[in-house]
């Protein structure tokens, strides 16, 4: 008996390092075949033009492809859910904005849980923005916008990529911090917003499709959504300095793995993102698509998905944001 | 009162039971107000006017004289759906050569003109222009052989 | 712009889009394009994406130059498959099936495809002088589109889907409602509700335009050739001239420089005007014509008027994106993807700062549209050969290519089954002679008018006279109201007739 449960442990022992060499092995030699990296909607977008880069560079650093495989549908839930079902085994990952993760999920009922079914690797690149009027309307400043929207309720209108997406938050957010009344157009994607802004049909935006007009003249740009100044537009000031602390509400892309992957290849895949994203090449990449890559560990991530998603929650409660 | 045209009732039936089924599937649709129509106030609109058109058509059927319903090609109808459903249901777990071979052998089955020699080699020929075109052409990321197979 | 100003910028453009590699750029656009368009199932979308990052490698003007090549290389391409085989690739090509095809049946597949080839080519080269002499100006007239102008040219596009069928006219209506029904399947853009979704997730954004016409237009004929002997020895016995004979020639050539204004003024509208390009020559053919009963049986004009018109929409609608930055459809967002890889910001100073990408990529697109052509013409006669292959055989590739087609569109089995499920329906349809083109009509824009009522209410705050105070709006509504008059009142008059006999 005594021999019978000494070979059985010594079997066990022996299948257990077995296991943990090969695990460790995997890792070690991770990645040893192409890598799929699942963005959630369709092609041309600007999910698209944060991940394609970084396929491309992640591609030369380990010398293993990087796919992109665009699945696009169902405001990029259907995309988030096959990631969320899809092995642990580091070989499938998830590049998305952070609607998926933090904004929907407080408005309808997603096919994953954006918390447990997927484990953070790294931010790749935050869109810069601020709001965007129209020249005709008069307001120069943001706050002569505030001014205007006080005196005028009900008569500016707001163009947005679509009803929960992160541009209407944005307008909620200023709406209920300055208690604006100001009406929300909902257009299917930023394109078609931009095509109603031009023409003063809608008076309002914040997107990053307007920054070339911007710059051409045709609109004026109020400020800057982030919590610094930016380079490319010295002047404008940040909501916080306007005396809208926490204001914004951040686009921002990460890559994640499904929940279970082993947390050294994790850190693997972080620790190359960081050192390509401090590049001068990537950064002038990122630039030129008007992005900028937060460095960040994985925890804090984390940390700033659960942070955001909160934050976002508690503006779909407050302003009472239904999706009808 | 006889049936004029057996086609037109057909129709009219048709279209009486889809604009019925569009009603009932779209009940809890909300319809919102006057000035800000809800998501159920277009389909209703629209299912009623199926109705009504099915319902003119119903009339027309006693009314004017008409072809009937014909021939139908039974087995075509269901060997190439068939065979659609096979394509469906086999690529993602027993990639694209199962998938093809299994969806043009019933499309086959679907005339009884087919020849299973000439079959044979056209089967192969498509197999390898199917394969070679979107796979190592266009790099489609889809499985060529099944997964269990030890080669793939 | 004057004269010489335009001169010295299209010197520009041509000097850059003649370069050894640019050519080669654009012949590999074209040709890539091409074969998408032949092939069922893969657009330009999915192929401009699975190329974009390989364009990286190039210089922009040879990526974008590459790119715009695949996209109007495709509107060629469908129109192939459309008249040979009776499957539209792209909603342009929708129009071409109903006369297009019946020629291919009728042995004229050869003189239906030079047609489409020579009217597309005329069609662009016109549309590429437009883009260059008047794009700003163009681009303004554009932007005078409001939401409710856009509503009430749907709702004409919509009673002008009627003329599309030969056949009974209320079930022409009862198909119009029901493409309309099945297009508001998915997730209401306004308010975030799933209609009709029956929590499919492929539900989710609707029922995809791809499988709807494989199944309805593809499907269904291959169902019914496959019992029918006779119906299907038409198509693959007779192969007569590959070239037009001279009468199909003098009648194109109106419908040619007809649908060439129609397709390029529509076309730029961002707001979906060249989907209407195509079925409004069509309809305007059809309504012109002292024959239109022929419509629908074979008549060349159904082939020239739209598939230049189609063309002339799809050069133009080149610029809200060159001028604006803003993409008419999903191709231009691509393409505007593509130019922010390579550090362009797509917008309204690309003409300005860089005048040889603007001026290069105008040029080139006419060298595209030639070399599209001269492509073309020969394959005409190796397509018509394909034709001769036993339909036994044919069939099963057809019905491969569009399994295929529609799986690569976002790698989704669950799509292919639609497939059969619109085949299924696309038969029943056919044997109860309805019609599917005005299915697609209203599946098309019934869901784009909806969105553009609701859009307009919202910005008049409620204030529904707002149709009927932009003189646009009111313009179209009036046309709706007449055309609508058009077609009753024959059917009218030919019941009187008919109880005038009784």
């Amino acid at each position: 008996m005594h021999r019978r449960t000494f070979l059985k442990s010594v079997a066990a022992s022996t299948v257990t390092t077995a296991t943990i060499t090969r695990a460790s092995a995997q890792v070690a030699s991770w990645p040893d075949k192409p890598v799929k990296l699942i963005l959630p909607y369709a092609p041309g977008g600007s999910t698209d033009l944060i991940g394609r880069p970084w396929a491309e560079k992640l591609t030369q650093a380990f010398g293993q492809q990087f796919i992109v495989d665009n699945r696009g549908g169902a405001s990029g839930m259907i995309g988030t859910e096959a990631v969320a079902k899809s092995a642990p085994d580091g070989y499938t990952f998830l590049v998305t904005p952070n609607n998926t993760l933090t904004i929907l999920p407080s408005l309808r009922k997603v096919p994953y849980d954006p918390i447990k079914s997927f484990a953070p690797v790294a931010r790749l690149g935050d869109l810069l923005c601020g709001f965007v009027i129209h020249p005709a309307v008069g307001p120069k400043t943001f706050a002569e916008l505030i001014d205007y929207a006080k005196k005028n309720p009900g008569k500016l209108s707001y163009g947005s990529a679509g009803l929960g997406t992160a541009t209407q938050l944005r307008l909620e957010m200023l709406k209920f911090k300055a208690g604006l009344d100001i009406l929300h157009v909902p257009y299917k994607g930023s394109g078609e917003a931009l095509n109603d802004l031009l023409p003063n049909t809608v008076q309002l935006m914040n997107e990053i499709n307007c920054i070339p007009h911007v710059k051409a003249g045709k609109l004026i740009m109020l400020n800057i959504n982030h919590a610094e100044r930016h380079p490319e537009f010295p002047d404008l000031p940040t909501l916080t300095e306007l005396g809208h602390p926490n204001a914004d509400v951040p686009i921002w892309n990460s890559i994640h793995a499904p929940a279970g992957t082993p947390p050294e290849i994790i850190a693997k895949l972080n620790a190359k993102i960081v050192e390509i994203a401090k590049t001068d090449e990537m950064k002038a990449r990122m630039r030129s698509i008007h992005a900028a890559t937060p460095l960040q560990t994985p925890a804090e991530v984390a940390a700033y998905q659960v942070a955001d998603m909160q934050r976002n929650a508690d503006l779909i409660k407050s302003a009472n944001i239904k999706l009808e | 009162m006889r049936i004029r045209c057996t086609q037109d009732l057909a129709t009219g039936l048709l279209f009486i039971s889809i604009g019925l089924a569009a009603l009932w599937f779209g009940a809890d649709l909300s319809l919102g107000t006057a000035l800000r129509p809800g998501t159920g106030v277009l389909p209703r609109i629209l299912a009623w006017c199926l109705i009504a058109t099915g319902a003119l058509l119903g009339v027309k059927s006693l009314m004017t004289d008409g072809p009937g319903l014909g021939d139908w090609a039974w087995r075509p109808l269901i060997m190439i759906t068939l065979a659609t459903i096979a394509f469906a249901l086999t690529i993602d777990r027993f990639g694209l050569v199962v998938a093809m071979l299994s969806s043009m052998t019933l499309a086959a089955l679907g005339t009884p003109e087919t020849g299973w020699r000439e079959y044979a080699i056209f089967a192969a020929f498509m197999l390898l222009l199917g394969v070679g075109m979107f796979v190592w052409g266009l790099g489609m990321p889809v499985t060529i052989l099944p997964k269990a197979w030890p080669w793939s | 712009m004057e004269l010489s100003g335009l001169i010295s910028n299209l010197a520009l453009g041509f000097s850059v889009a003649v370069s050894l590699q640019n050519l080669i750029w654009c012949l590999a656009g074209a040709l890539i394009g091409t074969a998408i368009g032949v092939l069922p199932g893969i657009g330009p979308v999915a192929t401009m994406a699975l190329l974009l990052p390989a364009t990286y490698a190039l210089p922009a003007d040879g990526a974008l130059i590459m790119l715009a090549g695949i996209y109007y290389g495709a509107q060629y391409g469908g129109s192939t498959t459309a008249i040979l085989v009776n499957l539209p690739g792209e909603s342009s090509s929708v129009v071409t099936c109903l006369d297009g095809y019946q020629m291919a049946r009728q042995g004229r597949a050869g003189s239906a495809l030079a047609i489409a080839a020579l009217g597309s080519f005329f069609a662009g080269s016109v549309a590429t002088v437009a883009i260059a002499v008047a794009a700003p100006p163009l681009t303004k007239l554009a932007q005078q589109f409001q939401p409710a102008d856009y509503f009430s040219l749907m709702v004409l596009g919509l009673v002008a889907s009627i003329v599309l069928a030969h056949g009974s006219v209320i079930k022409a209506l009862g198909m119009i409602f029901l493409g309309m029904l099945l297009g508001l399947v998915g997730t209401d853009v306004n308010t975030g509700n799933a209609r009709y979704t029956f929590e499919i997730g492929e539900l989710f954004d609707g029922i995809g335009f791809v499988p709807l016409t494989m199944g309805l237009f593809g499907i269904a004929e291959i169902i019914a050739n496959l019992t029918n002997a006779e119906r299907r020895d038409l198509v693959s016995s007779k192969v007569s001239s590959l070239w037009p004979s001279r009468d199909e020639l003098k009648r194109s050539v109106a419908p040619v420089l007809r649908g060439t204004v129609l397709g390029g003024l529509l076309g730029i509208l961002p707001g979906g005007g060249a989907v209407l390009a195509s079925f409004s020559s069509y309809t305007l053919e059809k309504k012109i014509s002292k024959t239109p009963e022929k419509f629908g049986t074979g008549m060349v004009e159904g082939v020239a008027g739209p598939e230049s018109a189609n063309n002339a929409a799809a050069q133009t609608s080149f610029i809200p994106m060159l001028t604006l930055g803003i993409p008419s459809n999903a191709v231009m967002a691509m393409m505007i993807g593509g130019m922010m890889m390579h550090g362009i910001a797509p917008g309204p100073q690309v003409m300005q700062q860089r005048p040889e990408l603007f001026w290069g990529m105008i040029a080139s697109m006419w060298i595209g549209n030639l070399m599209l052509v001269v492509l073309n013409l020969p394959l005409i006669g190796i397509w018509v050969r394909l034709l001769l292959v036993p339909y036994r055989l044919l069939s099963i590739a057809i019905l491969f290519f569009c399994c295929i087609g529609v799986y690569s569109l976002n790698n989704s089995a669950n799509e292919v089954l639609f497939i059969a499920v619109f085949g299924l329906l696309g038969y029943v349809l056919m044997r109860l002679g309805c019609e599917p083109a005005p299915l697609i009509m209203g599946f098309l824009l019934g869901p784009m008018m909806e969105t553009y009522m609701r859009r307009a209410m919202l910005l008049a705050r409620g204030d529904a006279n707002v149709f009927i105070e932009r003189p646009l709006s009111l313009a179209f509504l009036v046309l709706t109201g007449l055309l609508l008059l058009f077609i009753v009142l024959p059917s009218v008059g030919r019941a009187r007739e008919v109880a005038f006999k009784e």
